[in-house]
């Protein structure tokens, strides 16, 4: 590099030398002048005038002319020119300018040449399209002109000004006959012009060039005849936008253990087309963000689908539903890979059409997951008087589930004003699953009773979601109005064989000492929801906004429950109707909500406040014994004022404030109001009740977020208070033989507060980074323990650190530990009052090795601790894996990975809850090793750093 | 420098001896287009796969637009945004602007500009520094004035810059920091696309007080203390691989 620069700059020495020899008796700086005419010899006055370099064009001086048409740039330098005039309506004159040896170089008269009216008025006024200038071709972009999908270039040079198609074809451009079409520059088939012009779609062309070319003949001969003809040239479009790329996994593991993953994605500038597929027994079920993004495209995120209007707080979320029930695919899930062994399947095509005005989408997704899933789990009930008793369990479940989804999605943009969204999502589920458990009860650890369980059953179910949203903005600015209405069904069909076998010890007869279940339930429902929204935005100024909004539902469930025995008549089994566990029951629940909001938007600050009333209304009609077919009646009604304050602010250099309060009222849900016994666990029974009111929850919230950019210090402060209101809680009733009767009713006094903080800053800027955070958590519960009030007190108390290394390029390391102490107190029996400590530090490590060999370790070390039960647990989990980058082209992986190197993941939980704790041991996926194989279209990127967020 | 000069006390003389100078004076009015998807489309530290995603996911609804004014006359210019606050198209929402006044006088050669980024407000009190324009063969209408094509480029950001000037509209003034042609920038091209910042309204007319700087707080640098910034950020940005221009105007 440095030696090339000597070279020329001796060169240059050189040539400044001898110019210096050459023109040695040359002024240092002149003038230059001349004056600007047209072809009709007039003066043009007002021209721009510019000095370039003759090089690079590069603008050294310029000026204007004066009303004689003149111009004069005084004490310039005298060298190389290149002299460019420019007027509106004319070609850019150009003319190179020699150094002179004259003080005053007068270039007189500069005759500029006109631009074709039709050019002017049409390419560069109507259609916008720049008008390059090549000598004396003239090019312009044939994007700028519209013609309909399928045209031909015929079809575009018709728009074309200056350009004239005969019936047969024959073009004319500027009054001439056009002899040649060339397709970038090269003759089409022949010499026949209409060949290109009408078999070519015009969707394939960019640049349409027009220019006199010299004859066939001249070329050939060599021999300048001076005749030009009329050519056009049309240059093609790289590739119109079109792409197509893929990737795919193969991987093979020890212990029969295999993935296969792949998608494809093919689109247009308009349209996208994708599939994606994935197979495994690894317990990876789901579909991850990326994957999601990728299978959606520009479908992946869309706002203002919510149909539901109601308070504006001023920040924007997207919703997801639930990963199993929800009817549109939800990202992020995945399944838990310490549950049990599950083998997953999935393969789902979309399709979107995307222009500015209308948008429509279309996917279809299947996926599967079967389980098996070994516990054994240990758990301790909290009495009343300061007793307990202890449940062992050793239990095996088997499940199936297979979801069918559809969604389709479409936005129309009628017109500027108007906008109309309609969604339809639905799914199809097709369930099934075995339980099998054997249960011992212990009081005082002496063995009371036992259990068996032996359970199947399978269900099929059909959700849908539809709902339309018609927007209209009024002509005045800010004015807006929207309607929405939707239609929700859900629909299942259910049965289960349950076969139990009750032994209780310390009964007295032998009818009361073994109780046995064999009974066969078939539940049929339907749930329909009808709603409708109106929202009116009225602009009082330009900062103040009146919003009011309107939603109506009705939703009405039905449901009918076959309880049968089972027994064996003549060696066959025959059945006979359980009517007092047989239910044949109608809800309906009818919402009608009305609110108005005052809201501020200013500059970054957007307050609000206002105030809405909600009114329920439920009804039930249940025959609760199908001989007698006595109907209960339901029949309750409930109203109450939300208000709803917030507050968003941008207060300037990356710090953000904003707190809301809120009140949130949740009807209760379907599954809750059901007067249904839900005896499938004999020892565990639940029962709905159609007495439940909606729950009120009332929400404090607020935080600061601070973000500099510069020094890349981060903090985030929050805090949430929740309270409740006939809060939906689970009283339970425990019978001598430890048989659990629970049943959900309203309580009211509960609540959860917890602030955090997090902060992050750099130790050395790019290479090491510092996370830390903070939290805390109090909570109430109530509920009532064999007609006793309970109430459980939890305080969490979590630290976590975070440390990011990412000293070199090849070498990254992210340490991090989380310390968490947990306190919970019984009031009904305090007792077992306890504190669990669950500590855990992991480590992340990259390596690049030379050849495109890479490494990574992942460590986990969790430490839980319960003093009270002598609990004391250190896990280490331990992944690793080396992977290298293979082929010329960079497209394909090859890795090994070993997971659980310690086979040391057990699939322990722990859990302390209102009136029991539980420790749960699930045989799961543990120690194995996989070869997996990576094929990528657009190349393998190995990964060194973590990604600090999708940008 | 000297160069500069001399362009400056020619575009003075020229322009001062003119009589149509009616056309001299006034407001233009911007729209500035951000394509996000390409400005992510060219950080380094992205694999294709995941540039692909966003294009895929974005690319077809990725215009995020602003309005901006620049007002002129023959000696002096001020760019900035069009409204005191950033709005909604309906103007139900709206939201703070980063403080951003750019103002050139080409009499004393000099300018003033407020800028926030990083985190930050900045005063840029300097001579000016005009671009080493190339002028092309290519012309165009923008708001109804013809335009002639010019190009340079961005050292420390890296960026093609192509700017379409009118030379019926007889200053030197141009949007975001780019001035110094034979006629008023009336389009803005960063990047082949990236951003892009067109005149929707030219408007001739007296002006009163539009001109004068609003008085601001902010730290006072020098051209080259802020291409340093700039250079710094982008280093670090890359380097920790985050977007660096969520923090400063690309």
């Amino acid at each position: 590099m440095k030696k090339a620069i000597t070279i020329t700059q001796a060169i240059l020495c050189l040539l400044l030398l001898t110019c210096g020899v050459v023109f040695a008796q040359n002024p240092a700086r002149i003038n230059i002048k001349g004056t600007a005419i047209d072809s009709s010899n007039a003066v043009m006055p007002f021209a721009t005038v510019m000095l370039l370099t003759p090089k690079d064009s590069t603008l050294v001086n310029f000026g204007r002319t004066d009303e004689k048409g003149a111009f004069e740039f005084k004490n310039v330098k005298n060298s190389s020119y290149l002299l460019k005039i420019s007027s509106v309506g004319y070609l850019p004159f150009q003319e190179e300018i020699k150094p002179t040896d004259k003080a005053i170089n007068d270039l007189g008269n500069l005759k500029l040449k006109p631009i074709a009216k039709e050019l002017m008025e049409v390419v560069i006024k109507t259609a916008r399209a720049p008008l390059s200038i090549k000598g004396d071709t003239i090019e312009y972009n044939a994007a700028s002109f519209k013609v309909p999908p399928g045209s031909t270039v015929e079809d575009l040079l018709r728009k074309l000004p200056g350009v004239q198609i005969d019936q047969e074809g024959n073009i004319k451009a500027q009054g001439q006959d056009v002899k040649k079409v060339t397709v970038d520059g090269k003759q089409f088939f022949g010499s026949d012009p209409k060949l290109a012009t009408k078999n070519l779609p015009a969707e394939a062309i960019t640049k349409i060039q027009v220019f006199n070319d010299k004859t066939e003949q001249s070329k050939v001969t060599g021999i300048d005849d001076g005749k030009k003809e009329k050519t056009m040239n049309l240059e093609l479009k790289e590739s119109f936008k079109k792409g197509g790329f893929g990737k795919a996994t193969v991987g093979v593991g020890t212990d029969q253990r295999a993935e296969l993953k792949g998608n494809y994605n093919k689109f247009d500038s308009k349209q996208q087309f994708a599939f994606i597929g994935n197979m495994n027994n690894t317990n990876q079920g789901g579909i991850s963000w990326d994957d999601y993004q990728d299978f959606k495209g520009s479908s992946a995120f869309n706002w203002g689908d919510d149909a539901d209007f109601g308070f504006s707080s001023g920040r924007r979320f997207i919703y997801f539903g639930d990963e199993d029930e929800g009817v549109s695919i939800s990202p992020g899930g995945g399944g838990n890979r310490n549950r049990g062994f599950s083998s997953n399947g999935s393969a789902g095509l979309n399709y979107n059409y995307d222009t500015k005005k209308t948008k429509f989408t279309s996917s279809y997704y299947y996926n599967q997951v079967r389980s098996v899933m070994d516990s054994y789990s240990f758990r301790r009930t909290f009495l009343q008087n300061n007793e307990s008793f202890d449940t062992k369990d050793t239990s095996n479940r088997t499940s199936f589930n297979g979801n069918h989804r559809v969604n389709l999605r479409f936005q129309k943009e009628i017109d500027s004003l108007n906008t109309l969204i309609v969604i339809s999502n639905s799914r199809f589920t097709d369930a099934s699953n075995t339980y099998g458990s054997n249960q011992y009860f212990y009081k005082n650890n002496l063995f009371r009773n036992g259990t068996e369980i032996d359970n199947s059953g399978g269900k099929n179910s059909f959700g849908t979601v539809n709902s339309a949203i018609y927007r209209h903005k009024f002509k005045k600015k800010g004015r807006s109005f929207a309607i929405s209405a939707g239609y929700n069904m859900n629909q299942g069909d259910a049965n289960a064989r349950q076969v139990a076998l009750n032994n209780f010890l310390n009964a007295t007869t032998v009818n009361d000492a073994i109780k046995n279940i064999r009974q066969l339930n078939t539940t049929n429902s339907t749930t329909n929801l009808y709603k409708g929204s109106l929202l009116f935005v009225e602009p009082l100024n330009k900062k103040l906004f009146l919003e009011t909004f309107y939603n109506t539902s009705l939703q009405s469930s039905k449901v009918n429950r076959d309880v049968d025995s089972i027994y064996i008549k003549n060696e066959k089994e025959a059945y006979s109707i359980v009517n007092e566990l047989s239910r044949n029951y109608l809800n309906e629940i009818r919402y009608n909500r009305v609110g108005t909001s005052l809201r501020y938007s200013s500059k970054g600050l957007n307050l609000s406040g206002g105030l809405a009333w909600q009114h329920y209304n439920l009804t039930g009609e249940f025959i609760n014994n199908k001989l007698t077919q006595v109907k209960g009646i339901v029949s309750r009604s409930f109203s109450a004022f939300a208000p709803n304050v917030s507050l968003n602010y941008d207060l300037k250099n990356n710090r953000y404030l904003y707190a809301e309060y809120s009140v949130g009222v949740q009807e209760p849900n379907i599954r809750d109001l059901q007067p249904i016994v839900d005896n499938s666990n004999p020892r565990y029974i639940s029962e709905g009740n159609p007495d439940l009111l909606p729950q009120v929850t009332k929400t404090v919230s607020g935080g600061f977020n601070k973000f500099d950019p510069a020094t890349f210090i981060n903090l985030y402060i929050n805090f949430n208070f929740d309270s409740y209101t006939n809060q939906v809680v689970y009283n339970q009733t425990i019978d001598e033989n430890f048989i659990t009767r629970t049943k959900p009713v309203n309580i009211s006094g509960g609540w959860s507060a917890g602030p955090y903080l997090g902060f992050g800053f750099p130790l050395k800027k790019t290479k090491a980074t510092m996370n830390v955070n903070s939290s805390i958590f109090y909570s109430k519960n109530l509920s009532y323990i064999n007609g006793i009030l309970n109430n459980t007190n939890n305080d969490n108390y979590n630290i976590g650190v975070r440390l990011d290394l990412t000293p070199l390029d090849w070498f990254t390391f992210y340490a991090n530990a989380n310390f968490g102490i947990s306190n919970t107190k019984y009031s009904i029996n305090s007792d077992q009052n306890q504190q669990v400590f669950n500590n855990n530090f992991g480590g992340d490590m990259n390596i690049k090795f030379p050849k495109g060999i890479y490494f990574n370790t992942k460590f986990n070390y969790r430490v839980y601790k319960n003093e009270r039960f002598g609990f004391d647990q250190k896990i280490p989990l331990m992944n690793m894996s080396v992977y290298k980058v293979v082929g010329k082209a960079q497209k394909a992986e090859l890795r090994f990975t070993a997971y659980d190197i310690f086979k040391r993941n057990l699939g322990i939980t722990q859990s302390a809850n209102q009136n029991f704790v539980s420790q749960e041991r699930v045989q799961t996926l543990s120690r194995y090793f996989m070869l997996s194989f990576t094929y990528n279209m657009r190349g393998v990127k190995a990964q060194i750093r973590k990604r600090n967020s999708w940008d | 420098m000297k160069k500069y000069s001399i362009l400056y006390s020619s575009i003075l003389l020229f322009v001062a001896s003119l009589t149509f100078a009616q056309k001299d004076e006034g407001i233009i009015t911007f729209e500035r287009m951000v394509h996000y998807p390409k400005i992510i489309a060219r950080l380094p530290y992205l694999s294709q796969e995941e540039k692909d995603r966003v294009k895929l996911t974005w690319g077809s609804d990725d215009e995020w637009k602003e309005k901006m004014k620049l007002v002129f006359n023959p000696t002096k210019s001020l760019y900035t945004y069009l409204n005191d606050q950033g709005e909604s198209e309906d103007g139900t929402w709206a939201w703070r602007n980063d403080e951003l006044i750019i103002t050139r006088d080409f009499e004393k050669e000099k300018k003033t500009e407020i800028i926030e980024m990083l985190g930050k407000t900045y005063i840029v009190d300097d001579s000016l520094h005009t671009p080493n324009w190339k002028v092309m063969n290519q012309i165009k209408d923008v708001a109804g004035y013809i335009c002639m094509k010019a190009v340079t480029e961005d050292t420390v950001k890296k960026q093609k810059i192509t700017a379409w000037f009118a030379g019926d509209i007889p200053v030197s003034a141009g949007p975001e920091r780019y001035f110094g042609l034979p006629g008023a920038i009336l389009e803005l091209d960063i990047n082949e696309g990236d951003v892009v910042i067109t005149a929707t309204k030219v408007e001739f007319k007296k002006l009163d007080k539009e001109l004068i700087m609003p008085k601001a707080k902010g730290k006072k640098i020098k051209d080259v203390d802020y291409d340093a910034l700039l250079r710094n950020h982008l280093k670090d940005s890359i380097k920790s691989q985050r977007n660096p221009y969520w923090a400063i105007r690309y």
